[in-house]
């Protein structure tokens, strides 16, 4: 019998693997960086419902797109902005017009919260000090607090979080679903998991990835992984460590963009709804993608 | 198109907050009579606090505590560490410097560790010596506020989020900076304590007996700031040259400390100067304050 292979075309994929309404979606990257951005244009594309979206401890284009596209019903996470490029205008005006559900969090709420989903702990304690801020103020039931029984001290508990699916960047996969991120992993692989459905785009496919780099250097193992989408220049206008830049003309002009209707619209239809993925890169502009190119980083 | 136009929200740091103008007008034409640049001595002013054998932790847009960590293991801290925000590199090697504390750039550096092992350390408790943060508003007390102005319920700006900064209390030495100072920064009391300081003054911090050693020093455009020892109350510990004591009070939205006596900054040396400019030949600090 043959292995099976786990390469689909990106529609198939989120046609697949993405429920139409999702109970709860996590994305992967972490700020202007590895943003799984042709998956999720495909989900605005496919007009996906989402319950809850789940991010990184710090989002950016991939959460206030999604936001901006009026898919989303509530959103948990610790930060979503520009980083040095300013606040986040979708994810800004949802909270301040209460069109979005915000579950405010820190980071260890994600990172512990990961880690609980994954290993099937009921929730992971924080240290003390971590509830001297305001955070577990807003809502008593979301931040819960339980005894230590090792003290008797009350300690504030981060519950377990299980994506229904993620969707994550990673820079190389084989047929198979083992993957390599070949420069940070932010979050992206706890989220993996943690998830129950894993869907991967890659900038390449390479047919025997422990062949090229040693197994010792490949961490997504395949048996967690659903799907793998081959999408070169999927994270722009984000970075792929390693494969190219951020574009911060296009971020600059994304942020331009919403500043009115009109313009955010014209947005979404130009790069998103009007265009299959597979004429994304023309739409940009091939040289454009080339002179952010960085391989050699690392090496 | 420039940062200009985005007058409304401006660039801002995770763990900072800071719009990327100073909130000082008159301080571009001052600028331009001296060798450096406000944020060019900011970096200095940090470079100088950090000791040797220390571990510095920092989040996004970390230019300049970044360039400060650099000067100081080039002058006197060979030995120190320093952990650039979500990229999980430990000791990148930037030359030049980068906007964004999770770059590729970065990489180039001594080790790297999964985020998730950065924020393992960092609830530890003694593995981190300086934790730099920030806010869209910082308090009297050292508490800061990356969540939201006005109530959470009704927020007049909502903010990014607050990431990393609960582990202050935790987290050695706070060392809190802002490019922005002005009396919408620094604030009586935060709107929303998203990273702690000093709480409500000293009968509230004394009795938590956490490992961190709570807020040490503020760097401004302006001045630096420490905090009094008995009354836990933000306190001028010196002038940028050419800064007025009125100058800073009229930005402060509280009242700061006063000595009878407050010593000018030390200038920039030629020697550190050499070092940035070579570390930041693109002049990455000159354009952000």
């Amino acid at each position: 019998m043959e292995r099976t292979r786990k390469v689909i075309p990106l529609s198939e994929a989120i046609r697949r693997f993405v429920p139409d309404d999702c109970p709860s979606l996590a994305v992967g990257g972490m700020h202007m960086h590895n943003n799984p951005m042709a998956l999720i244009r495909e989900v605005i594309r496919q007009n996906k419902k989402i319950k809850r979206l789940i991010t990184s401890p710090s989002a950016d284009i991939n959460a206030d797109l999604l936001l901006g596209s009026g898919l989303v019903e509530e959103i948990l996470t610790a930060y979503v902005g520009f980083e040095h490029l300013g606040l986040a205008p979708n994810f800004r005006r949802a909270v301040e017009k209460k069109t979005v559900k915000l579950l405010e969090c820190d980071e260890p709420f994600l990172v512990y919260g990961f880690q609980a989903g994954a290993g099937g702990l009921p929730f992971i304690p924080y240290p003390k000090g971590l509830e001297l801020n305001d955070l577990h103020k807003i809502d008593p039931e979301f931040y819960r607090f339980t005894t230590d029984p090792y003290t008797g001290e009350q300690v504030m508990t981060a519950a377990p979080l299980k994506p229904s699916v993620a969707l994550i960047h990673c820079q190389e996969a084989d047929p198979y679903g083992n993957a390599i991120f070949k420069g940070s992993e932010f979050t992206d692989r706890q989220m993996i998991l943690a998830a129950e459905t894993v869907v991967l785009q890659v900038e390449k496919i390479v047919p025997d990835l422990a062949a090229k780099y040693g197994a010792t250097r490949v961490n997504v193992p395949g048996f967690l992984v659903s799907a793998v989408v081959e999408a070169p220049y999927g994270c722009h206008p984000t970075s792929s460590h390693g494969y190219y830049r951020d574009d911060e003309g296009h971020l600059r002009a994304y942020l331009q963009a919403c500043k009115s209707p009109e313009s955010w619209t014209e947005y979404l239809h130009r790069y998103v709804l009007d265009i299959p993925e597979e004429e994304y890169a023309a739409t940009i502009g091939r040289g454009r993608l080339n002179s952010l190119r960085s391989e050699g980083v690392f090496e | 198109m420039s940062a200009k136009d985005y007058s409304g929200d401006k660039g801002h740091s995770q763990e900072t907050g800071n719009p990327r103008e100073s909130g000082r007008p008159e301080g571009k034409d001052d600028a331009g009579e001296k060798a450096y640049s406000a944020a060019e001595l900011m970096t200095v002013v940090m470079a100088r606090h950090l000791r040797d054998g220390e571990v510095a932790v920092m989040g996004a847009v970390s230019m300049i505590p970044m360039a400060a960590c650099r000067l100081a293991q080039e002058t006197h801290a060979p030995n120190l560490s320093y952990i650039a925000g979500g990229s999980g590199a430990v000791n990148p090697r930037l030359e030049p410097l980068v906007f964004s504390s999770c770059a590729a750039e970065n990489l180039r550096a001594d080790a790297m560790l999964p985020l998730p092992d950065v924020i393992l350390l960092e609830g530890h408790g003694k593995r981190f010596d300086v934790f730099f943060g920030g806010g869209l508003q910082i308090d009297k007390y050292g508490n800061c506020n990356l969540v939201c102005v006005g109530d959470w319920h009704n927020p007049l700006l909502k903010g990014p989020g607050t990431v990393g900064l609960p582990f202050l209390p935790r987290a050695g030495r706070a060392v809190l900076y802002t490019t922005a100072h002005n009396a919408r920064t620094f604030v009586e009391k935060v709107d929303f304590n998203s990273g702690p300081g000093f709480l409500d003054g000293p009968e509230t911090w004394l009795g938590q007996g956490l490992p961190g050693e709570g807020p040490a020093l503020v760097v401004t455009p302006l001045c630096v700031f420490d905090f009094e020892e008995r009354s836990k109350v933000m306190r001028l510990k010196s002038l940028h040259p050419g800064v007025s004591r009125e100058e800073v009070v009229r930005n402060t939205g509280f009242r700061p400390a006063l000595p009878p006596e407050v010593p000018v900054t030390p200038e920039p040396t030629l020697s550190e100067l050499v070092i940035l400019r070579r570390l930041d030949a693109a002049g990455v600090l000159g354009k952000l304050v």
